[in-house]
């Protein structure tokens, strides 16, 4: 039976620590970033990004909103673009899967992706003599001119699936798989499941009515969902951007 | 890719997407395989010689072009259309009929009557032993004088109608002769020789190609005519009375000689 | 001109005129330099990797790509050219064919180098054609375009054999002799390539559901982005022709073609123009009142932004797309010289300028509600590659008409 899995995120508990972001980066090996690398050139799998409504003095409300690929059900834009297949959509986990080793660094699927949820290696990673010691055996580093995502730890999943192998079991134990980021959240703000499992937890927060997804009209059916009872994101959200905020930052 | 790479199937949209590119890519590799076949097939068939003659006649402008039976005074005007060789030429016993209209004196260059002349400028003279002299005509010495050197074919070599048959090397210039008939080389010459090259022909040879009598005289007249608007060009003259002085290229270095050489012996 | 000026007069085609070796030379200098600081410059993207450029994460797509698109789309000439003379037999634009097909081989090979520097990894280039996939529009592109690369050269092969010193060599005019005839054949082929190349360029843009501005729904991709595309490609590749030749004649001081031609080809852009201007104005109203709605996206949000006002919709449009086409078909305008080349130099900007807003434009936009209109300036490593591709083709196109015969009217006397 195919998983889809996915998460459901509460802006009301995420406090912008970026926790979720270091341990992405941790379990990812993404390197320490170059000293020239900006917002728009670093690599962040996942990122939180400020939200506020604009206002100013007491009426002024922020919010944190942590963006990440949202693995997009339908019609994935990353993947049909692809000129080499190096982005495939894993039936059984829902996971569009990133393969850096065949991608050619045309960055076609950075601009087909709504959520700019891509990153380009535009350096070759490196790391501090001595924290290569750290870099984490599961996951394989990329070179430059590679483009690179989340892939929901699918190192973590795969983790998982031999550990029921070894108990002789063909499917994981839920509890067995937590991305990087869900596990560091330190406020529980991200919810991780099998959203095709009517009763996940996750899937039960996804049909909430405080539940919302970016970008719905495109109708990319992406898998990340937020959650909120600001009514105020939910209309920025919803809303389209003909007055843009801030530059967004860290 | 293929069937046995892991996770990839065959789907219409690959069929009908390899299919449309794959012929055009068939094309495209068909047409360059097919000229170069027909290229291997033109030096096997001993056709290159001729094809490069005709591609350097085809560049020749018109008023170098004339019809031998407009030269010999048959008619008034008439422009060949091919490459001067008259031995496939449909209209050629149609017009040799008619009669010849050229004084000899008009020459301005002298030749023979017992001798035939080709139009790259060299002269045929058939032997009792069945082979073939040929040398170079007095317009052509007159120009060139004595050559720096001069590169003849080895015996027993091949050459074709309309191949190179020597080169030779003058004031820079490297002068390329069409040989007027195919066949095996018996006996090389040279400029202090009666002749250049002995060549034997494989089959009896069709020789309707060269001029012969009244003829030449036009011809060679056209040419003195056309050698002196060359020349004067470059603000030089032939000499007194139209006739052509000798050693030409080293009397008048100043002259376009690549444009002189190229008409006179019909190599680009 | 002395014959001592002329040190490489054995290379030039008998008869014709050309400037002194030095003036030459001298002409030569800067394309040169111009070309090796731009190979300097890819040199150093393929050195350091592509963080040498200002592209990022949000602008993937910068100058490079709005270059290829650009230089493709000039280059279309070759193509649509060879199909007016040897498939619609209109031989009175056969003087101007040689100089189409050089413009379209340096578009497309120029094209083709700037995306081997443009990707994070040139090595796996063959990876498009080993593991295809066939529901891209960059794949389709690929496939196209590198096709089509062969195609220029095969046709360029027979112009450049004709080379006086190359004619010489027997097997070399035996070969064009017998590829003169097949060209026919590569002309089609390179018609049906092209077409489906330039309007794959388009669709690289609109099967991009992730941006509105961009995007055209299901079945509305085909006839708003790869048949505009096409007609765009078609209605400035004989301006572009134009203006190459006539420039060429002003810098070379010769008389090269006859004014006809100008006229015809300027009639022929006029036309393909005015068909593109009526399409787009239906494509741009249907977009603006259905699609971009119906995806979250209220139209005039795109034109909100500073510098990018409504007054770009229109100069897309109106100065550089109807004015020109009405200066090409109206007689009194497309009699005079100086307004037809006016008009195919407004054409060319107009596509440049359509082509800017597909890549760069489209990129700019925000989607995610939160974030902001971006901007994006090229870094000096990006423009120095830019001038060398065009370096490459004046270089390229410059040693083709001294050396090669170009222009049936160069025939000696």
């Amino acid at each position: 039976m195919s998983a889809r899995y996915g998460m459901v995120i509460d802006l009301d508990r995420c406090t912008g620590c970026g926790a979720c972001m270091i341990a992405c980066a941790a379990e990812n090996n993404v390197s320490p970033p170059e000293p020239r690398a900006t917002w728009r050139t670093g690599i962040t799998p996942m990122v939180v990004r400020a939200l506020s409504n604009g206002k100013d003095g007491t009426d002024r409300r922020e919010a944190f909103i942590p963006i990440t690929c949202m693995h997009c059900e339908h019609e994935t834009p990353c993947v049909s673009v692809c000129p080499q297949q190096a982005v495939e959509f894993d039936k059984s986990t829902g996971i569009v899967m990133q393969m850096p080793q065949r991608c050619l660094g045309c960055r076609y699927c950075m601009t087909a992706c709504p959520y700019h949820a891509r990153y380009f290696n535009w350096w070759d990673p490196q790391w501090p003599p001595g924290m290569e010691k750290s870099l984490n055996p599961g996951v394989s580093v990329r070179m430059r001119g590679v483009v690179e995502k989340c892939n929901l730890c699918h190192s973590r999943y795969h983790d998982a699936l031999q550990k029921a192998a070894a108990a002789g079991k063909k499917e994981i134990d839920v509890a067995d798989y937590v991305p990087a980021c869900v596990e560091a959240c330190p406020t529980g703000a991200i919810q991780f499941g099998d959203l095709a499992d009517p009763k996940d937890p996750a899937t039960i927060a996804a049909k909430s009515p405080d539940a919302f997804r970016l970008l719905e009209a495109i109708g990319t059916e992406p898998k990340i969902h937020y959650k909120t009872t600001q009514a105020w994101i939910r209309a920025l959200a919803d809303r389209q951007s003909d007055r843009p905020t801030e530059a967004p930052h860290v | 890719m293929f069937p046995w790479i892991d996770g990839f199937h065959w789907t219409p949209t690959h069929i009908i997407f390899l299919s449309l590119f794959g012929a055009a890519l068939s094309a495209i590799l068909a047409t360059a395989a097919w000229g170069l076949w027909r290229t291997l097939g033109d030096f096997r068939k001993h056709l290159a010689a001729a094809t490069c003659w005709r591609e350097n006649f085809g560049e020749l402008p018109a008023v170098e072009k004339r019809c031998r039976h407009e030269l010999a005074g048959r008619l008034p005007s008439r422009q060949c259309d091919h490459a001067f060789d008259c031995r496939t030429c449909p209209n050629y016993d149609k017009f040799a009929a008619l009669p010849a209209n050229v004084p000899a004196s008009r020459a301005g260059v002298s030749y023979s009557d017992n001798l035939l002349y080709h139009r790259g400028h060299t002269w045929v003279r058939g032997d009792w032993d069945g082979t073939f002299a040929i040398g170079l005509d007095e317009f052509a010495k007159h120009l060139v004088g004595s050559p720096e050197s001069v590169k003849l074919p080895e015996v027993c070599d091949e050459v074709e109608s309309e191949g190179i048959a020597w080169t030779m090397i003058k004031n820079g210039h490297k002068i390329r002769v069409r040989s007027p008939l195919a066949g095996t080389v018996i006996s090389t010459g040279g400029p202090d020789s009666d002749f250049y090259l002995k060549i034997l022909p494989h089959s009896q040879p069709n020789l309707r190609h060269l001029l012969k009598g009244p003829e030449v005289a036009g011809w060679l007249a056209a040419e003195v005519d056309r050698l002196q608007m060359q020349m004067s060009k470059g603000k030089a003259t032939l000499a007194d009375g139209g006739t052509m002085m000798p050693d030409l290229m080293d009397a008048e270095p100043g002259s376009d000689w690549d444009a002189i050489l190229e008409s006179t012996f019909i190599d680009r | 001109m002395s014959e001592t000026a002329l040190v490489d007069r054995r290379w030039i085609e008998r008869g014709a005129e050309r400037a002194s070796t030095m003036r030459f030379l001298l002409w030569l200098f800067p394309w040169v330099c111009l070309l090796l600081l731009g190979v300097y410059a890819a040199g150093l993207c393929f050195y350091y990797g592509l963080n040498q450029t200002n592209m990022d994460n949000r602008f993937a797509f910068g100058l490079w790509i709005f270059l290829d698109l650009t230089v493709i789309a000039l280059g279309a000439g070759a193509f649509f050219t060879g199909f007016l003379v040897y498939i619609l037999k209109q031989q009175d634009l056969k003087p101007v064919l040689n100089s189409a097909v050089v413009i379209g081989l340096t578009c497309y090979s120029g094209a083709v180098a700037v995306l081997m520097v443009d990707v994070g990894q040139p090595l796996r280039a063959w990876f498009t054609f080993w593991y295809p996939n066939t529901h891209s529009m960059l794949t389709e592109v690929t496939f196209c375009i590198s096709c089509y690369l062969l195609v220029l050269v095969l046709e360029y092969i027979p112009v450049l054999v004709k080379n006086r010193q190359l004619r010489r060599v027997p097997s070399f005019l035996v070969f064009e002799h017998q590829a003169h005839k097949l060209v026919p054949v590569l002309a089609g082929v390179g018609a049906f390539l092209s077409f489906f190349h330039q309007g794959s360029l388009g669709g690289l843009y609109g099967v991009l559901r992730g941006r509105p501005f961009a995007y055209r729904q299901g079945f509305m991709i085909w006839p708003s982005t790869f048949f505009l595309f096409i007609l765009s490609a078609i209605a400035v590749g004989p301006s572009f022709l134009m203006l190459v030749v006539a420039t060429a004649e002003k810098i070379t001081g010769q008389k090269l073609v006859d004014f006809r031609v100008y006229r015809k080809l300027g009639f022929i852009s006029g036309v393909m123009l005015a068909i593109y201007v009526a399409a787009k104005a239906i494509d741009t109203y249907v977009w603006l009142n259905v699609t971009s709605p119906s995806m979250g996206f209220g139209p005039w949000d795109y034109y909100s932004y500073w510098p990018l006002s409504s007054t770009f919709l229109f100069t897309a449009t109106v100065p550089l797309g109807l004015l020109p086409a009405i200066l090409f078909i109206v007689p009194r305008t497309a009699r005079h010289r100086g307004l037809l080349l006016l008009a195919a130099a407004l054409t060319c900007c107009g596509v440049a300028l359509n082509r800017f807003v597909m890549t760069v434009q489209t990129l700019a936009l925000p989607t995610l509600p939160f974030d902001p209109f971006l901007k994006y300036t090229p870094s000096w490593q990006e423009v120095a590659t830019f001038g060398a591709v065009v370096a490459y083709g004046v270089i390229v196109y410059s040693l083709s008409y001294r050396y090669l015969p170009m222009f049936e009217a160069m025939k000696g006397e």
